[in-house]
């Protein structure tokens, strides 16, 4: 009996301490629902990190899922849940307006929230001091196409975009930059999506004479216009933004119109090169027998990696410390999609986004 | 001057396409006073068709590409005939006494039903022609490169309104359809089967529509299920400006819209292009409410 006794009161006592050293991370994903695929991917990521982690020894992490069905209001309700779980941090979500629905049920728990794929500008611009996010902003792609343009010496450049409120802005964006820049806009200018016959647009940009064009709509129209622009024998070089990074790009355009095509899209995961990144995807492919295919479900890795680093930097599970130290103590932190330090609004600084060219036998090629 | 012909050329190759599945809507508006909202998807059809055929018959390497165009032309305007005769009878024959009203409503049925069938039938995502049917090149037009194939796109179709404006004119039938149009009663009563008469509108101007389809699957190569849409809506457009009912009338409307828009494109903007055009529909419109060669009833097709 006393025996017993005895081994119940050491177990309990293991356990104590074990509680005390393991903190718990939540994961708000799209487990179900038209994202699951990527919701599931978060998951097994985030899941193979910490396994990962823990089996350094160190400080012990548990992973606490939710599902947030890529829908606003089970995501809300997923984050009512995870808000009482006693959780540090919480990794997620995939959507923007998912990620909106839960930030303020986490702000007022003073749970750090991590977004992953939430791109919109206005999350972080809310003064939100909990909320960060491992994936850029919407404005970003602007920049880092006003900085291609510019590399690639156009002095003049036409800018088509569709009249949709993603393609305008970002056409908008990269426009402003160029101007300030001293880069001529000759032609600034949006198509009709969903049409065929796009000859009237490249006739009118052909006369204003740019050095290269930038397209910031979405790959049917990029397409298209490829493959016409090559029968009307015009060959100027053209960008497109991270709506055209689709292979259905080259069958449209067809493999001769399409080479030579630049596009900005955030890395695929296999043209990660960092090596953090080749030996977690190593290690990926080891325990799920397949690739990681989505860029932001690495990204949530990342997100669980800095809410790891932001505990033991710290040395706190008090998330105010937590913050402060992702904040300002945080210095370039080897994640997988590269170095990650954030502002002070909670946004990632540095550019993701890189250049890919279409290369001659169809392939998206990073630069 | 150089921009301002290439922009024409570009207006009369979209413009063609335009008067093409005009027709069909205007064939279908002068004999039964029905908008055919199907029309369109039964262009999308015709587009389908074509891309079916070629691939699972690979007919390019038979017989090379001209025969094999020409052979895959035929199949597929006798297979969107077919098509059209059998809309007729399941959506719009039963309805043939029943307030207009019934007819409209059963017609935009068969447009969703039918652009449903493609999306379930091919997928919802983009389908791709082969590329290298027709010959890309580009001729030389006193210094300015236009693509020989819009020049084709024009020619075709001018060939094939030429040969239904001929077929309306010259012919037994034609001159039957005429009269069904003018008075169906009458006609009835003057020995003409204008349930037959019907028939062949219903196989003609879906035909011409199936043609259109194939057109620009061939040449644009993108084709989706709901390309329908935009091209019905121009297309229907396009007859109300020439004034609907009217087969010269369809084709100059098509040509007339297809050429606004370029031009609309060209020297005002981009953007508005659609807005111009429509605009320019109005200002026709409030001047002459029948159309531009819309005339007397009794003067319809």
């Amino acid at each position: 009996m006393k025996k017993i006794l005895g081994v119940l009161l050491a177990l309990s006592l293991a356990s104590a301490v074990f509680a005390a050293e393991t903190v718990r991370i939540g994961l708000m994903a799209p487990l179900t629902g038209p994202w699951a695929s990527e919701g599931q991917e978060m998951k097994q990521i985030v899941e193979l990190l910490a396994d990962q982690l823990n089996a350094k020894g160190g400080t012990q992490f548990e992973i606490v899922a939710e599902d947030d069905a890529g829908d606003p209001r089970t995501a809300s309700l997923a984050a009512q849940r995870l808000s009482t779980k006693n959780v540090v941090a919480v990794v997620g979500t995939y959507g923007s307006s998912i990620t909106e629905a839960s930030q303020s049920i986490y702000d007022e728990s003073e749970i750090i929230q991590i977004a992953t794929g939430s791109t919109a500008v206005r999350l972080t611009e809310k003064g939100l001091n909990f909320f960060f996010r491992t994936c850029p902003r919407d404005d970003e792609q602007g920049r880092v196409a006003a900085k291609t343009i510019m590399s690639n010496g156009w002095k003049k450049v036409a800018i088509l975009h569709d009249n949709t409120s993603y393609a305008k802005g970002l056409a908008e964006e990269a426009e402003g930059l160029l101007k300030k820049e001293g880069v001529e806009v000759v032609f600034f200018d949006a198509l009709t999506p969903g049409e065929r016959d796009y000859a009237a647009i490249i006739t009118k940009m052909k006369s204003a004479g740019p050095d290269g064009v930038f397209f910031t709509g979405y790959y049917p129209e990029a397409g298209l216009i490829l493959r016409q622009k090559m029968d009307m024998g015009w060959s100027v070089p053209f960008l497109g933004g991270d709506a055209t990074n689709n292979p259905d790009l080259v069958k449209i355009a067809g493999e001769k119109a399409a080479d030579g095509y630049m596009l900005l899209s955030p890395p695929v995961p296999q043209d990660l090169t960092t090596e953090a990144a080749t030996s977690f995807i190593n290690a990926y492919k080891a325990k799920y027998n397949a690739e990681p295919g989505s860029i932001w479900a690495v990204l949530a890795g990342d997100a669980f990696l800095v809410a790891a680093a932001g505990v033991d930097g710290s040395g706190s599970t008090d998330t105010t410390k937590v913050a402060d130290y992702l904040k300002s103590g945080m210095k370039d932190f080897p994640a997988l999609t590269g170095s990650i330090n954030f502002d002070k609004k909670g946004d990632r600084i540095g550019d993701l986004y890189k250049v890919y060219k279409v290369d001659g036998a169809g392939k998206f090629i990073m630069q | 001057m150089e921009e301002f012909v290439q922009q024409l050329t570009n207006g009369l190759a979209v413009g063609s396409i335009y008067a093409l599945i005009a027709l069909g809507y205007t064939m279908v508006y002068g004999v039964l006073k029905l908008i055919n909202f199907a029309h369109g998807d039964l262009f999308t059809l015709g587009a389908y068709l074509g891309l079916t055929l070629l691939t699972s018959f690979s007919l390019q390497d038979k017989m090379g590409p001209l025969a094999a165009v020409g052979l895959l032309a035929i199949m597929v305007m006798g297979l969107v005939a077919l098509i059209g005769a059998l809309l007729d009878r399941v959506a719009y024959k039963p309805l043939r006494e029943s307030p207009r009203l019934s007819a409209v409503v059963s017609a935009l049925g068969a447009s969703i039903f039918l652009q449903n069938t493609v999306m379930l039938i091919y997928g919802a995502r983009f389908r791709v022609y082969p590329q290298d049917i027709l010959p890309r090149t580009v001729i030389d037009f006193f210094g300015m490169p236009i693509p020989l194939m819009r020049i084709l796109i024009l020619l075709v179709s001018l060939a094939m309104m030429v040969a239904l404006y001929t077929f309306i004119q010259k012919t037994r039938i034609g001159t039957a359809i005429r009269a069904a149009a003018i008075d169906q009663g009458a006609a009835r009563l003057m020995g003409i089967n204008v349930d037959r008469v019907i028939l062949i509108v219903f196989m003609v101007g879906p035909a011409l529509g199936g043609a259109a389809g194939l057109m620009v699957g061939l040449y644009y190569g993108q084709i989706n299920f709901t390309m329908g849409w935009v091209y019905g809506l121009k297309a229907f457009t396009a007859a109300i400006l020439g004034g609907i009912g009217n087969i010269p009338g369809a084709m100059l409307g098509g040509l007339l819209l297809g050429v606004m828009e370029a031009l609309g494109a060209a020297y005002i903007s981009i953007a508005w292009k659609d807005a111009i055009a429509f605009l320019v529909l109005i200002l026709i419109l409030i001047v002459r409410p029948k159309g531009i060669l819309g005339e007397r009833v009794a003067e319809k097709i």
